[in-house]
């Protein structure tokens, strides 16, 4: 797996994670969540190894929200939707942090390798 | 801008790169989670688009994919169409499963991994160490010196760049060690060599033992930090020495005159052996001191008997301001400014005077 591809792909899961997120808030049902913790889950193994600037803080950020969705998941499934939806905005607060820090991630590179050169 | 980049290059230590080749062992794991994961996925979602619910289909894909296989759980499940996706779940998620739990196990017990973690644990030991000694190169010599060190609680940071010898390493016992060449001033740094008090030059070659005299200078050019070294030839010793090393030593020279000594005095063995352990090191109970007396030291003016009260042990010469070294002692003789005292006693004893007053300096 070329570097490129292994960005693109922690950027795609990254976003897909904070935009499937937000769909669940507003449409809550199981499918929704099922695939809301998929994608997290696959934005935090994607981070596993990766060694950029804030590679600790993105994963830090990234735990936080599988932390509140795998329990979300849980609820939702066994009747105590409130608390999944009250799960999901916590989860939401973590995955912005995330996409935020990815984008201070990419700003901070450009700027290593422009002075680089 | 070139200068920005070398602050940034200097201040990478040996540690953070460490640190970085963890993680890329570590990111080996990202494949296998990552197939596992979406076999999971997969499973689950299917069964939820065949009517299951969210714990049932989970829980379905995991005995499928995990190759346990209790049937279908819910009635959902056994109808003709969840039965061709389990069919298909099983054929991939099983090779899935198991392969990615092979990577996995792999990933952990690699020798690579745990090489790497417990290298970086051991910089942090280092960075604990005060006052040790750093040896460049690995041979018997670096291992007897560890041996001996020991005994006296002196640490010992060995740095060689030779990553096989840390089985080796491991199985002497040895508890300090940097598997990076000596001559770079980062594998330097990571041995502590700010904090050390000296460091041994014992490579293979002269030209090599010379070079790291000189790195090691830069790093630390006070002379109280103390630079040992082995030559081959007198020539190399004062080209050693030359450059700063406090002392450079031809083992041969060194072989030979133990070995002479033997032969020279044999009718005082015990002795001749007590005086060559001491020197050595080898003797842990007691111990020679010198003491210089200048004319603010206490002992300045006191009388033999006073000072031989004063500690416990017992004061065996003196070096006169000349160089001159008088061994018949009066107890009533006064100790002039200027002179060295040379105590022998037991090591704690010793050891508690040199923290109080310093070393002698010959």
């Amino acid at each position: 797996m070329s570097v490129n591809l292994k960005k693109l792909l922690t950027d795609f899961f990254i976003l897909m994670a904070l935009t499937t997120n937000i769909s669940f808030i507003v449409s809550p049902n199981m499918v929704e969540l099922v695939i809301v913790v998929a994608m997290n889950l696959a934005a935090t193994i994607l981070k596993i190894g990766e060694s950029r600037m804030l590679s600790a803080e993105q994963m830090a950020a990234s735990l936080a929200a599988d932390l509140h969705l795998v329990p979300a998941l849980f609820f939702f499934a066994l009747g105590d939707a409130p608390e999944g939806v009250g799960l999901a905005w916590g989860a939401l607060a973590a995955n912005v942090v995330s996409v935020i820090l990815a984008i201070v991630d990419v700003v901070l590179a450009t700027q290593t390798e422009l002075e680089e050169y | 801008m070139a200068k920005r980049r070398k602050k940034r290059r200097l201040k990478a230590s040996l540690r953070r790169r460490y640190e970085a080749e963890l993680i890329r062992l570590l990111g080996e794991l990202s494949l296998p989670l990552l197939l596992l994961h979406a076999a999971l996925t997969v499973g689950t979602l299917g069964y939820m688009a065949l009517g299951g619910d969210f714990l049932n289909s989970f829980y379905m894909t995991v005995i499928t994919i995990g190759t346990i296989g209790f049937g279908e759980v819910l009635p959902q499940f056994s109808t003709p169409q969840a039965r061709i996706f389990t069919s298909f779940l099983a054929l991939a998620g099983i090779g899935i499963f198991t392969s990615s739990v092979t990577m996995i196990v792999r990933v952990f017990l690699q020798e690579d991994l745990i090489a790497v973690w417990r290298q970086i644990r051991m910089f942090d030991a280092i960075s604990e160490l005060r006052e040790h000694y750093v040896v460049a190169g690995y041979n018997r010599t670096a291992l007897e010196l560890f041996r001996i060190l020991k005994r006296r609680g002196i640490p010992l940071v060995i740095v060689d760049g030779r990553r096989e010898l840390d089985r080796e390493l491991r199985a002497h016992g040895i508890p300090y060690y940097v598997l990076e060449d000596p001559i770079q001033r980062t594998a330097l740094e990571a041995a502590g060599i700010k904090r050390a008090r000296g460091l041994i030059a014992n490579l293979k070659e002269d030209a090599k033992n010379i070079s790291q005299v000189a790195v090691t200078r830069l790093l630390r050019p006070e002379e109280s930090f103390e630079v040992f070294a082995f030559a081959s030839s007198p020539d190399a010793a004062d080209r050693m020495e030359a450059l700063g090393a406090t002392r450079a030593f031809l083992p041969n020279r060194m072989l030979a005159g133990r070995l002479a000594a033997f032969i020279l005095h044999p009718e005082s063995a015990y002795v001749g052996q007590l005086l060559d352990r001491i020197a050595f090191g080898e003797e842990t109970e007691v111990d020679l001191l010198e003491i210089v007396v200048d004319e603010h030291h206490p002992w300045a003016g006191k009388t033999i008997e006073e000072i031989n009260r004063s500690f416990l042990g017992s004061v065996i010469a003196i070096r006169t301001a000349d160089g001159r070294l008088v061994t018949e002692l009066r107890f009533d003789r006064r100790v002039q400014p200027g002179e060295a005292l040379i105590l022998f006693g037991p090591v704690r004893s010793l050891r508690k005077l040199k923290e109080e007053y310093g070393v002698g300096q010959s």
